[in-house]
């Protein structure tokens, strides 16, 4: 099995499989448009930090089926169930959970994504404005008309 | 080079970009590194990503509500990178264009296919760069359907293609192409993946303007397949016309056969699959429909010769046009009928008076079904077709021809002789195998024959005559025979026979209890040593008739007789039993002549017997004493004893004909003969034809009481009907077994009218009620 060295934006050197690396389509890509070399890859927006936890991910996914684009986009969008790997791994601080949401997306790795967006959705889902602006230390920055006229908009979405 | 700062403005980022971008369309050779691809990536992630073009984005934008223009530019900050794109790509085709417009045929192929297949290459390592722009923007753009003018990278690139390339270069491109593939139709060999990477390169091209993931054929079969099939039309047309006034038919057949070879492989080898039916279509129609007249007027010249392998191939190229196949199964039928009217008129005697032998005449009748129906399975795949146009032939032959100028019943009547050869105790009878592919010949004769009746009538005639003298060959050929029929007309058709067959086998039960019954109550004695047995048959199955003299049964048998007669009604009382005399026989032994020890057996009919106990009183009898003592008519007595004397048996003393009045018959104590046994049931040659014609004159009869019969029971359901349905139904339902003739149904409905069966509607002349 071959191996790709992964460059952190703080210069870490990370040697991983190829198809761990792969779970990456970026990756993926280039390898397939560029040639393999045994040069490093650097990736210029993932720290040494996240990129371990990333690498991480894909080494336990290494052998998913790969998800084709189209017939998994309802399924993915419907379910917000979590596997219990998956859960345990995004048990993290919210700080690093945006990072690695921010990675999964900079690599282009959908499944990882799509775990970080549920795991967010989840902590949204149930919750009031009041409170998710509390759990995400968000600020309200709209004036009242602006509020009284969202919820207008969005009053078939009340729970009632 | 140096890494942009992650929020540099579009010019700084494009600036970068450019350079990368061009080094992968112009440039890839010298390589990239994954440094140099991340860079490239990165710096389009994060000018996408970068919050500072935010409120630029929303402005463009015009959307008034602060919330949704954030949501809208947060992600999707991209469109003038789309934009520096399209007009990048549309600068770098200008560039390949002109190059284009310098070159000409193979080398413009060259040069075009060259360049699609690094443009599509490196669009490709574009679109994955772009790979982010793609999967947030564009997908965004796509699915909002703002504009329709947005695409991802890869397909953008297709359609800068199109737009900047193909339109301006294809009319050249196709002038190349169609050149070179008319060099290659000429037989020089071409370098056939220049046209290859053509077709797949506009297979390519053909964009769904509305979804751009879906491809569509248009750009394929407007710019390449339309062209193409037109100078193929050309083409052909020019060189079928040119061939065909240079070469006999049959070469212009396979000059045909191998273009058409030709084009099939050219679709398989370099066009696209879709092109088949119209190029091959277009092909038919100028190599064949185009020439099936001159085609056609030469299938006669090609039967006369038997060339078997050239009719194959005109029917294979026919096949191809609809409805091209017609006039040859026309000529075909008349061909096949002429070859079997002359086969019969070959065997046919040259006096009309002279039967024809059965066996030749049925094996003239199959020599040319036979050869026919090979050549329509070998040459003509035994399409459906042509077997109907064989059997018309065949059908017409089999009851029109020299042979049956008198009557289209000879053709029956010569089969089911036939038959009776086959089947009849002979010298000459064929092996079991051989036989029944035989019998199967004579169905497939029988198949054609219009007078199933007529042959009916014959068949149970001789059948009739095998079972009561016991000449039949085999049971297991009689059997098989039967079944033959019966699977070709209905069990209807044979039951008389069947049950023929079964009178035969009730007999023999019946003859061993009466003499089972006589032994147990008779001595022997009574008998006077007379063996004796007896048929019956039932009078409705049998084609049989009552003696049409009387006859005095002789002393020695009367015992015997007159027992059975009582057996038979305590048995079955109230049926009644006629004694078939005249065809009945015995075996009488003879210890008087001095020829033999032993004495010989004589095998006589029963009219003998009677003629020949008479010696046992006298040695000498005249004419009248016999005719008195046998109660036997002339016309019994005289065959019966020419026969006789004709053997020497007896010997005519006066008188110089038998049978005149005041001959002698005096007892030949001399007769000698080389066998023990001798057969003197003879039949006598008038009798034969006499019963012919008898047979023909029953036909008649019984069509007679078959189109009453047919008249009375359509009328019974229909109860009123015109003349000309009545006359239709009648055909239609008696044509299995005659074809009824229009003036002899005319004649029927009169009989019936006569009778009352039916009657005029008042005022009608053409309609008939039913009367009840």
């Amino acid at each position: 099995m071959s191996k790709v060295t992964l460059t952190s934006s703080d210069h870490e050197p990370f040697i991983v499989d190829k198809d761990v690396a792969e779970r990456s389509v970026l990756i993926k890509n280039m390898l397939e448009d560029v040639g393999e070399t045994d040069a490093p890859i650097p990736l210029p927006n993932v720290n040494s930090k996240v990129l371990q936890k990333v690498i991480k991910w894909c080494e336990h996914h290494r052998n998913d089926p790969p998800a084709t684009a189209e017939d998994t986009l309802d399924d993915r969008k419907k379910n917000t169930e979590i596997e219990e790997w998956d859960a345990k791994f995004m048990e993290v601080d919210q700080e690093t959970l945006f990072e690695i949401i921010l990675a999964a997306n900079y690599l282009d790795i959908k499944p990882l994504l799509d775990v970080g967006c549920k795991t967010v959705a989840n902590m949204i889902k149930g919750k009031t404005p009041e409170e998710i602006r509390k759990t995400f230390n968000i600020v309200n920055d709209f004036t009242p008309e602006e509020e009284a006229q969202i919820k207008k908009e969005n009053e078939w979405a009340e729970d009632r | 080079m140096a890494a942009l700062q992650p929020n540099a403005d579009l010019n700084t980022t494009w600036a970068y970009l450019e350079q990368g971008i061009d080094q992968i369309m112009n440039r890839m050779e010298e390589g990239l590194t994954y440094d140099r691809y991340m860079q490239i990536y990165t710096v389009i992630y994060n000018y996408c990503t970068s919050s500072s073009r935010v409120q630029g984005g929303s402005q463009t934008d015009g959307i008034s509500l602060g919330s949704q223009s954030q949501r809208a530019g947060a992600s999707l900050t991209g469109s003038d990178l789309y934009n520096k794109l399209v007009k990048f790509l549309e600068h770098h085709l200008n560039k390949i264009r002109k190059e284009c417009e310098q070159l000409m045929d193979e080398s413009l192929l060259k040069y075009y296919n060259t360049q699609w297949k690094r443009y599509t290459t490196a669009s490709g390592y574009v679109h994955h760069v772009f790979g982010y722009l793609n999967r947030h923007w564009v997908r965004r753009e796509l699915e909002e359907g703002r504009k329709h003018d947005v695409y991802d990278v890869y397909t953008l690139a297709l359609v800068s293609w199109k737009q900047h390339m193909f339109h301006h270069v294809q009319n050249n491109v196709m002038i190349a192409v169609l050149k070179l593939i008319e060099k290659q139709r000429n037989g020089e060999s071409i370098d056939i993946h220049l046209i290859k990477n053509i077709v797949d390169s506009f297979v390519s091209l053909g964009l769904d303007e509305s979804d751009s993931s879906k491809l569509n054929l248009d750009v394929y079969k407007q710019y390449f397949e339309q062209p193409f099939v037109e100078a193929t039309e050309l083409y052909y047309k020019a060189e079928s016309e040119k061939f065909i006034s240079e070469n006999s038919i049959p070469d212009y057949l396979k000059k045909a056969e191998k273009r058409l070879e030709e084009e099939e492989d050219r679709v398989s080898i370099y066009l696209h699959a879709t092109t088949h039916a119209p190029l091959i279509g277009k092909c038919e129609i100028v190599l064949i429909k185009n020439h099936s007249e001159a085609i056609w007027e030469e299938f006669q010249t090609l039967l006369n010769a038997d060339k078997q392998d050239d009719l194959h191939r005109m029917y294979t190229l026919l096949s191809r046009i609809p409805d091209a196949l017609d006039p040859l199964r026309t000529r075909f039928e008349t061909h096949v009928r002429k070859a079997g009217l002359s086969s019969v008129e070959k065997i046919a005697n040259e006096k009309d008076s002279e039967p024809v032998d059965p066996k030749t005449y049925v094996d003239s009748l199959l020599e040319v079904h036979a050869k026919y129906r090979d050549l329509v399975q070998r040459a003509f795949k035994g399409e459906a077709g042509f077997v109907a146009s064989l059997d018309k032939a065949c059908r017409e032959f089999v009851n029109r021809n020299k042979v049956c100028k008198t009557s289209a019943a000879k053709s029956p009547e010569l089969l089911a002789k036939f038959c009776d050869y086959l089947l009849r105790k002979s010298a000459k009878n064929p092996e079991e195998g051989e036989l029944e592919d035989i019998l199967n010949n004579i169905m497939t004769v029988f198949k054609y024959v219009e007078d199933k009746d007529v042959f009916q009538k014959f068949y149970s005639k001789m059948l009739a005559k095998r079972l009561v003298n016991a000449t039949s060959a085999s049971d297991d050929a009689e059997a098989s025979m039967i079944s033959k029929l019966k699977s070709a007309c209905g069990a209807e058709y044979t039951s008389k026979l069947q049950r023929m067959f079964t009178d035969i086998s009730l007999s023999k039960e019946l003859n061993d209890s009466f003499r089972e019954q006589m032994q147990l109550n008779h001595d022997a004695s009574e008998f006077g040593g007379v063996d004796f047995s007896v048929l019956v048959l039932g009078a409705g199955s049998w084609p049989l008739t009552a003696p049409t003299t009387a006859f005095s049964i002789p002393e020695a048998v009367v015992k015997p007789y007159e027992k059975f007669g009582k057996f038979y009604n305590a048995k079955y009382s109230g049926r009644k039993l006629n004694w078939l005399f005249q065809l009945s026989k015995g075996e009488l032994k003879g210890t008087y002549m001095k020829g033999s020890k032993v004495g010989y057996t004589l095998q006589v009919s029963a009219y003998q017997m009677g003629i020949l106990l008479q010696y046992n009183q006298a040695d000498s009898l005249t004419f009248e004493e016999l005719s008195n003592a046998t109660q036997l008519a002339p016309e019994a007595l005289t065959p019966a004893l020419t026969i006789l004397c004709k053997a020497k048996v007896l010997i005519q003393s006066g008188g110089n004909t038998v049978g005149e009045p005041g001959s002698k018959y005096d007892l030949n104590f001399d007769f000698k003969s080389k066998k023990v046994k001798i057969n003197l049931n003879v039949p006598i040659k008038s009798e034969q034809k006499g019963e012919t014609e008898e047979t023909h004159k029953n036909i008649e009869e019984d069509r007679k009481l078959l189109m009453q019969a047919a008249i009375v029971r359509i009328m019974k359901t229909r109860k009123t009907m015109k003349y000309v349905n009545l006359v239709d139904e009648v055909i239609t339902q008696l044509q299995s077994r005659f074809k009824p003739k229009v003036t002899d149904i005319k004649k029927c409905i009169e009989i019936l009218l006569e009778k009352e069966y039916i009657e005029r509607v008042e005022g009608r002349q053409d309609m008939f009620n039913y009367v009840a």
